[in-house]
């Protein structure tokens, strides 16, 4: 058994030896400990460096609160995770830990010469330092900087393990299983409600576990525990461990981390790491306790030196002593019962010094009783040792006067200055706090959520007094979800309550400004530090925080805030409540991102849209680029091409003979009823009253401020039946806007819409042989130009399917896009595929589509236009009607702005050298202007794998449709190209190509 | 390869101690928009003309002889039919077209509907859907949003659901379902 | 996140379920042409961006589909009311002195 395993003691099993290893040693724990409570057993408190001046730091807390045992955890390859607590992560065979913070040792670190540059590194060292001169930032700072920066390693490789996420509504969730927890859930049990009852730690029962000797309704206050949890899980109460509340979102929605595996020596399948849990509670209670507060002394920091409540824990519920020979340094009575709980388990503790002069005389009864020297109104001034504490410095106080210094040798300080409720998800909820002069902290006060606060948290103190208030404190609760309360009295025997007295820096004998009184350990911010940005003229408490960086770590300031308060309000000679407490954010403890995440990583990271022809470009070979949420075929390269070839390819052989293109993406509604020609004809730029069923027409969609929207081509299927096909990003949106018109501005319209986008597969035919290869497989109509032209729509059937058939082209071929419902779109697929084999069918994807649609000058809404195009600037006045009383846009298409001359024009681009521009690129008239040049447009489209043989662009230029064939310019970083102004189509001006 | 997933091609997904997901078999889907008209227009005859009592609280559902419909907007229903009846109800609403305009469109094509049963069928639907899957009452359906995409879901037992979604979604939200059906029968091991 | 309470679904649901859709009682005008310059950018820009109560649309999008008005804190969130597009503009006062109580 190691040295300072207490047999008997704790909750721990020490009949389970477990091997793991901390820097490369292996140590054996026993089930049940923590990697701190396992080290400790060993007399190991050296666990890691400080941030800042490389201090040797050992554990000072037993929990999620600690700031200095930060360690890095590991399980083979990837699993890696820095700054994990050592106080939380709970040993397994096998588990690697490390320090951090060190080079090239623990015991000798290189860094630890900021230690000694320590007047250096003060207060608003880096706004200071990294000013001047400018020439510094780049070269010698900002390195300088980041090799500082960041707190452990980041892991480097793929995070393998899983994360997960669930939803969940209950009635009340009660957040912390210690004694107030427990009592608020016994209240709400059995009572018809689902109840939540969480707890960060891997066992419910908060300070209970730390308090054995409690007697609670007769029975000790272990039996009493499990006995009540037994109860609470009979009575159906969820009852969740290792689950940390991170925090409280608006009405009442807490976040919840669920760590599964973390604990476990192998990872059980299908199961994942960490899960987030949404709950949304009709009421929460919040039990979670309170947090020891430091003492703030020169030396306070030293290996060894530890909060005596955790000592207690160490003691209580691992059975591990912290040191045989303990000094308590105290302002609080809790710290007493540290003491006796030590000397009882066999350690000689060397004195208990109080700061105050008078102590509760029981406790002082006690003390003698055990043979405990006792020093009231005595103050620490130093500790001694380099990697451990090995004495301490101690002087009598006689008010303001500190009088001689004397050693007294220990190898463990236990402080305690009290104890801070903790407030933190309170403070989520924005509830407001009071300041409370007898306990020198802030309590809650009121929250505008359905939420109520119990226990420690509220500033009580001792278990009897928190089982009460948390049985009667849930009441309210109980009463707004309709039940009635009973609010059990409990009575507690051998419990432990007290009281102590508010410390700033402990007073000292010696140059204040020398002392490394620590109120941050994990930033390393002082006492010093603090009254130095007070000096330097910071007065709220959010300023002095941002300029010492206080309870900025990842701790965020659970140990340092309330004693960062006090001494800042001291050196401002105000108090504490007109300084004000810095607001606490979620999380409450530091989340993995794999949490936040939960399923939503790697192939799963988001929504991946497939069409159902999706499966047959994967097995050809396709190339996909994301298109919105879609996942679209951009282009079929065959073995060895590179995208460049395979695009030309794919356009010579539809130009040639016939193209077939997956077109299921384009946005689809349906329109129908009484009012659908008015509607359409409202919504859109063109005239669609007088269009005829079996026709299609193309439209434009604008905004209300006249900008184009949206597009496509639009069908009348029925007198009273629109299809409208939109862009495929468009959909939701231009469906959204047209409900929008539809049921606020004219709900008297008869008319309905709905989305089809997905009713449809819809397979294009392009090129002069598309006609040949389609008609065979066409019932109802024939494909001649007389029976079906251009801009034609029928119902038929195609391939034996019912079909929506249109003529129609964004190629400038002979174009159809068949319609079927979406499950038969492979088999129509693979029908055009087979019979199309003779006119060297060739698929196509998104690129070649850009390609063709821009040869004849289609623009695509989104690239072409930016949001601040008109029609008119597009040249596409033609599709405005003009007789028309409204539409959406029209008003505005008259507006100052969009009359005026001299806008950004849509145009063709050719370059005088043959040269491909770059889509985005910057157009200037004068390229011999000095820098900045005036820019007059950029490049929207460009390519050069075309059927026109030369790279073609089109570009928005100032006043470009009065500037055909002028040459303008585009300067490059290594070249300026120019190029000739033209006209937007570029291939068979005359449409005869259209014709079958 | 990525999963494809087709209503031609119904397939057990994934089928666990918690749940069994799986896709099933095509079948007809109306969408019928309707609403009384002053011209003595009434919904009841829409109901009529299809066979059943149309529901008109949001969420609610009716069925008789093989349709059946689901109230998803105060003027929306989702109607299901066998697909040899899809013409027969489609006439029927025609003919009622003079005297109560209405909106009937074919979305046969457009949803994969996806069984998911098993004793932890509830739960498992929680890790995708922000809202209670408890206030969907045995016998109600409703619209809503899982895992980021918009679904209908119909409630027939305590444990069994069918979820309507679209089918460019589905390979999706089949992972989705997978995973957590596994991550639940883990739970339960 | 928020719940919304849906006044065509007459339930509270997540947030998630529902886009904002801009400030409330803003109508197109019926006859946009005769509208004077001022006139039509007063109705297409000009917006009241309030802090405190705000009636304002949402869309519950991922359900019924429908666009309704509400009336909230748009400092704290709450909700004060929501109702069905096309009802009155609620008495503001009114709604403030309901959900005091």
């Amino acid at each position: 058994m190691s040295t300072y395993r207490v047999r008997g003691k704790g909750r721990v099993d020490a009949s389970k030896p477990i091997v793991f290893t901390f820097d490369g040693k292996p140590y054996t724990g026993v089930k049940g400990d923590t990697v701190a409570s396992a080290l400790l057993s060993h007399g190991v408190h050296l666990m890691g460096r400080s941030f800042k001046y490389h201090r040797p730091r050992g554990a000072i807390a037993a929990g999620s609160e600690e700031p200095n045992a930060l360690i890095g955890t590991r399980r083979g390859a990837g699993r890696f995770e820095p700054n994990t607590r050592a106080t939380v992560q709970e040993i397994w065979e096998g588990l690697e830990t490390t320090s951090q913070n060190k080079f090239p040792s623990l015991k000798f670190d290189v860094g630890a010469v900021n230690d000694a540059a320590y007047m250096m590194f003060s207060a608003g060292f880096y706004y200071k330092t990294f000013m001047w001169p400018r020439s510094f930032w780049d070269k010698v700072y900002e390195p300088f900087i980041r090799a500082a920066a960041g707190l452990g390693v980041s892991p480097t490789e793929h995070d393998p393990d899983t994360y997960a996420s669930r939803n969940l509504y209950c009635d009340l969730l009660i957040v912390g299983a210690g004694p107030a927890g427990i009592a608020a859930a016994r209240e709400a049990s059995g009572k018809g409600l689902s109840v939540v009852l969480v707890d960060e730690n891997a066992e419910m029962g908060g300070s209970i576990l730390s308090e054995p000797q409690a007697k609670i309704e007769g029975k000790t206050s272990w039996d009493w525990l499990s006995d009540e949890l037994a109860d609470l899980k009979a009575a159906g109460v969820k009852l969740m461990t290792r689950t940390t509340a991170i925090a409280y979102y608006h009405e009442n929605l807490i976040g919840l981390v669920e760590k599964l595996t973390d604990h476990l020596p192998t990872l059980p399948a299908d199961t994942p790491r960490e899960r987030m849990w949404r709950v949304r509670a009709k009421q929460v209670v919040l039990a979670q306790g309170a947090l020891e507060k430091p003492l703030v002394f020169h030396g306070n920091d030293r290996p060894g030196v530890m909060l005596a409540g955790s000592a207690q824990t160490y003691l209580n519920r691992y059975g591990v002593k912290v040191g045989n020979s303990p000094v308590v340094v105290t302002s609080h009575d809790s710290a007493w019962y540290a003491a006796f709980d030590l000397q009882d388990a066999g350690a000689y503790v060397q004195a208990i010094v109080d700061t105050r002069a008078q102590v509760r005389q029981d406790l002082q009864a006690e003390a003698r009783a055990r043979g405990i020297p006792v020093k009231l109104s005595h103050t620490v001034t130093a500790t001694g040792g380099r990697l451990r504490v090995n004495n301490v410095r101690v002087n009598p106080l006689s008010g303001t006067n500190v009088g001689a210094g004397q050693w007294i040798k220990c190898d463990a300080l236990l402080m305690s200055g009290g104890w801070t409720p903790s407030l933190h998800l309170f403070s989520h909820t924005k509830g407001s706090l009071t300041w409370d002069d007898d306990l020198t902290t802030f309590l809650p006060k009121d929250t505008p959520e359905d939420c109520v606060i119990t226990g420690a948290s509220r500033g009580l103190w001792g278990t009897e007094a928190a089982l009460r208030d948390g049985a009667t404190r849930v009441g309210e609760a109980l009463a707004k979800l309709g039940v009635e309360a009973t609010a059990t009295e409990y009575t507690v025997a051998d419990d432990r309550t007290g009281s102590g007295v508010m410390m700033r820096e402990l007073p000292t004998d010696r140059s204040p400004g020398k002392a490394k009184a620590f109120v941050d350990f994990q930033n390393d911010v002082t006492a010093k530090d603090l009254r130095l940005a007070v000096r330097e003229g910071m007065r709220s408490i959010e300023h002095v925080k941002r300029y010492t960086t206080n309870g900025m770590a990842t701790d965020q300031g659970k140990m340092s805030n309330i004693n960062g308060l006090n001494i800042a309000a001291d050196a401002l000679g105000k108090k504490q409540p007109q300084v004000g407490l810095t607001t606490f954010r979620p999380p409450y403890t530091p989340t993995t991102f794999g949490a936040f995440a939960g399923y939503h990583r790697g192939e799963h990271f988001e929504v991946v849209r497939k069409t159902q022809i999706d499966g047959w470009a994967e097995e050809n070979g396709a190339v996909f680029e994301p298109v919105g949420q879609w996942r679209r075929a951009r282009y079929f390269p065959k073995a060895g091409e590179t995208m460049d070839q395979a695009v030309t390819r794919e356009c010579a052989a539809t130009r040639a003979s016939v193209g077939i293109f997956d077109a299921s993406t384009l946005g689809k509604i349906e329109v129908v009823g009484p009012d659908a020609a008015e509607f359409v004809n409202r919504m859109y730029t063109n005239p669609f009253l007088k269009l005829a069923p079996g026709k299609c027409r193309y439209g434009l969609l604008l905004g209300d401020d006249g900008y184009i929207r949206d597009d496509g081509v639009i069908a009348r299927v029925e007198e009273d039946r629109f299809h409208v096909t939109t862009t495929t990003g468009g959909a939701a949106r231009v469906l959204n806007m047209m409900e929008d018109y539809l049921q606020t501005e004219w709900p008297d319209l008869n008319v309905w819409l709905t989305s089809t986008t997905e009713q449809w597969s819809t397979v294009a035919l392009n090129g002069p042989n598309a006609a040949k290869l389609l008609a065979p497989f066409v019932e109802g109509i024939e494909l001649t130009e007389e029976a079906f032209p251009h801009m034609s729509c029928v119902n038929c059937t195609v391939a034996g399917y019912p079909a929506r058939l249109w003529r129609v082209s964004f190629t400038g071929e002979i174009g159809f896009e068949i319609n079927v419902a979406a499950p038969y779109g492979r088999d129509l697929w693979e029908k055009l595929w087979e019979a199309g084999q003779k006119y060297d069918i060739t698929a196509y994807g998104t690129e070649t589509m850009h390609v063709l649609r821009a040869e004849k000058g289609y623009i695509i809404v989104g690239q072409d236009t930016d949001g601040t195009v008109t029609p008119q600037d597009a040249g596409m006045d033609w599709a405005v009607g003009k007789k028309k009383a409204d539409f959406v846009g029209m008003r505005g298409l008259k507006r100052p702005d969009l009359v005026a001359e001299n806008r950004k024009q849509l145009v063709g681009l050719l370059t005088e050298d043959n040269s491909w521009l770059e889509e985005g690129a910057q157009i200037v008239f004068d390229p011999k202007q000095p820098i900045p040049m005036t820019m007059r447009g950029h490049v929207t489209s460009s390519y050069n794998q075309g059927t026109t043989g030369r790279p073609i662009a089109l570009a928005v230029i100032e006043g470009g449709h009065s500037k055909m064939g002028e040459t303008v310019y585009i300067p490059m970083p290594d070249r300026t190209i120019a190029a000739k102004i033209t006209g937007t189509v570029f291939y068979d001006p005359e449409n005869s190509r259209l014709k079958i | 390869m990525s999963k494809h997933i087709s209503s031609l091609a119904p397939s057990v997904v994934v089928d666990t101690a918690a749940a069994r997901v799986a896709v099933s078999q095509l079948i007809g889907r109306i969408s019928l928009r309707a609403r009384t008209n002053e011209n003595g227009g009434d919904l009841a005859a829409v109901g009529k003309a299809i066979g059943l009592e149309l529901p008109t609280q949001i969420g609610t559902r009716a069925k008789a002889e093989g349709i059946e419909a689901a109230c998803l907007g105060p003027d929306e229903w989702t109607v299901l039919v066998p697909l040899g009846q899809i013409e027969k109800v489609e006439d029927a609403l025609a003919a009622l077209y003079p005297s109560l305009p209405h909106s009937m469109t074919d979305i046969t094509g457009r949803e994969v509907t996806l069984t998911i049963e098993g004793p932890q069928a509830a739960e498992l639907l929680s890790i995708g859907a922000p809202r209670d899957i408890a206030s969907i009452k045995v016998g109600q359906a409703r619209r809503m949003l899982f895992d980021g995409a918009t679904v209908t879901l119909w409630r027939d037992s305590d444990t069994s659901f069918r979820m309507d979604v679209w089918n460019s979604f589905a390979s999706f939200l089949v992972t989705t379902l997978e995973t957590g059906a596994k991550e639940l029968a883990a739970e339960l091991a | 996140m928020i719940q919304i309470h849906c006044p065509y679904c007459g339930e509270t649901l997540p947030e998630l379920e529902f886009a904002y859709a801009g400030e409330a009682h803003i109508d197109r005008p019926v006859s946009p042409t005769e509208q004077t310059d001022e006139e039509w950018a007063e109705f297409l820009f000009m917006r009241q961006n309030v802090k405190g109560p705000h009636f304002e649309r949402w869309r519950h999008v991922h359900g019924c589909g429908r666009f309704f008005n509400a009336v909230r804190n748009t400092i704290t969130d709450r909700f004060y009311t929501t109702y069905k597009a096309g009802e009155p503009r609620p008495d503001l006062a009114t709604l403030l002195e309901e959900d005091n109580k």
